[in-house]
């Protein structure tokens, strides 16, 4: 029984990572086009439906950060960006954070101080208390 | 703004409730004794202070119909609190908890009260003619942690609860030779009608944390409550397949709600300031606005406004201690209440609508709030 669950689960985790590889591609033609929103808001979608397993996870984040590191202004990225995304940038902005890397920590925290303002402090403590959807 | 009256009770309210005529106040300033406060040409009045608990009182309610009040405290115990002449007399209920009671509600007929406790578990305590004394049938192994709120739905069968454990779940408390069985088939919802007491009848894994202050809306078709997430569930249709709403907003969480209307809520918390949250005619919740505004400070130049700023940083951290932390001060500063607000009571109906409530928190304050100055709430 378990072990069935188990194949059904590394099963639909390749299907993810295909599909994310296709998003990374797409990511990649959008910031040739000078699209740092659209390349922003294509990262974090589907990263909502979060699975438990770690490979998932990891790939999800390397798209989110290489949306992430793409933007040069912070300002005019973040009000085009509609509010239904804060929630889940900003439980991306703590990964970001936890890497301890010093350039991706550099734009997280600018990114962070900008989205805490919009967003407000319940953005914090929603990613705070969510310990089910981790990133 | 509309604010009505502001008075400090105390360093600190842990809760309070107000008389069937809302000539008195009950509460407790944040120890073992219940205060009772009533209005004497504009000044309020210590007039009883009901003593017998040993701990901190963490919830008290005053019956409408029968004027008693049972308060609720980490003691463990409750008491039922009768008047007797001039003077408030204790009868114990020994509610068998080894944990500490949280919070407490008469049902509306006020036969029956509930007490949520640390124990994980909720006491239905009703009164027993024969042995002079109320009794206590405990809900158990349904919570996995401490219940935080309790209501009572208007059929006075169902109860709702919210826990730590972040879910919110419906109870029947149908108890036989007090809930008679017409009274069931003569609610609304018969479906209800066969529960026995105890049942769950429908369990809502919404929040992802801690959820407080649930409350059924004045028909008892729909339930909301909060989250420590900063987010506020709206539920209709509670049985089987409840359909579920939840809104989210920008600042801290909640700590207690109340419903004016079948269509508006009321929402207190960590930010000090209370919050409305209206239906639309597709009975879509949002957040409407803040209820409370910043005082204005009427000084004409900028020198004048820099200076009193300074001012009030420096008295307010002279008066409470603490902390330098220029943020919260600045973000508190203005508002009616200085503190978190855990606690919303109705203070006076008109027909379906109240118009009136009271808050009271952490400051000590207990503040009245009118509507009837907040025209375009009314219209909504």
């Amino acid at each position: 029984m378990s072990g069935s669950e188990d194949f059904v689960e590394a099963d639909n985790a390749e299907a993810i990572i295909t599909r994310i590889e296709h998003k990374s591609r797409k990511i990649e033609t959008l910031l040739k086009q000078y699209k740092p929103v659209e390349a922003l808001k294509t990262a974090l979608e589907g990263t909502q439906a979060m699975t438990g397993d770690e490979r998932c996870k990891s790939a999800h984040w390397l798209v989110v950060h290489r949306a992430i590191m793409a933007i040069k202004d912070v300002d005019g990225v973040l009000s085009s960006l509609d509010p239904e995304y804060y929630d889940i940038l900003m439980k991306y902005l703590y990964r970001g954070l936890a890497t301890g890397d010093r350039p991706t920590c550099d734009q997280c925290l600018r990114l962070h101080e900008k989205l805490t303002e919009r967003a407000g402090l319940g953005c914090i403590l929603r990613f705070l208390t969510d310990t089910v959807n981790t990133v | 703004m509309g604010v009505m009256s502001v008075h400090q009770f105390a360093q600190c309210i842990t809760c309070h409730a107000w008389s069937p005529d809302h000539s008195m106040v009950a509460l407790c300033p944040n120890n073992n004794e219940a205060h009772i406060y009533r209005l004497v040409e504009d000044k309020w009045e210590k007039v009883h202070v009901l003593q017998k608990h040993d701990q901190v009182i963490s919830g008290i309610d005053w019956s409408t119909g029968s004027n008693r009040i049972v308060t609720a405290s980490h003691d463990r115990n409750s008491y039922v609190w009768n008047l007797e002449g001039s003077e408030w007399v204790p009868t114990l209920v020994i509610l068998r908890l080894n944990r500490a009671a949280l919070c407490v509600q008469w049902s509306p007929k006020e036969n029956k009260f509930a007490v949520g406790s640390g124990a994980k578990t909720v006491c239905i305590c009703y009164y027993e003619q024969e042995n002079n004394w109320w009794v206590s049938k405990l809900i158990r192994k349904r919570h996995d942690s401490s219940v935080t709120s309790v209501s009572w739905h208007p059929n006075n069968i169902l109860l709702a609860t919210t826990s730590t454990d972040g879910k919110c779940r419906v109870f029947s408390t149908f108890i036989k030779g007090v809930d008679a069985k017409d009274s069931k088939k003569g609610t609304s919802d018969s479906k209800f009608g066969d529960s026995k007491f105890g049942e769950l009848i429908v369990q809502l894994d919404l929040s992802s944390s801690w959820t407080f202050g649930v409350k059924w809306s004045p028909s008892g078709n729909t339930l909301a409550y909060v989250g420590h997430n900063s987010m506020i569930y709206f539920v209709d249709d509670v049985g089987p397949s409840p359909l579920a709403q939840n809104v989210v907003f920008r600042d801290l969480p909640l700590r207690d709600v109340l419903f004016v209307s079948e269509r508006m809520v009321i929402g207190v918390g960590y930010d000090c300031n209370p919050m409305v949250f209206a239906a639309d005619e597709r009975g879509i919740w949002s957040f409407v606005k803040y209820l409370g505004e910043r005082k204005a400070v009427s000084f004409g130049s900028k020198y004048g406004t820099q200076f009193s700023e300074a001012f009030g940083k420096f008295y307010s951290q002279s008066k409470q201690g603490v902390s330098n932390d220029a943020v919260e001060s600045s973000r508190t500063r203005g508002f009616v209440h200085e503190n978190c607000i855990n606690c919303i009571m109705p203070h006076m109906e008109h027909s379906t609508l109240i118009t009136r409530f009271s808050t009271s928190g952490l400051d000590g304050r207990i503040v009245i709030w009118d509507l009837e100055y907040e025209q375009d709430l009314l219209e909504l």
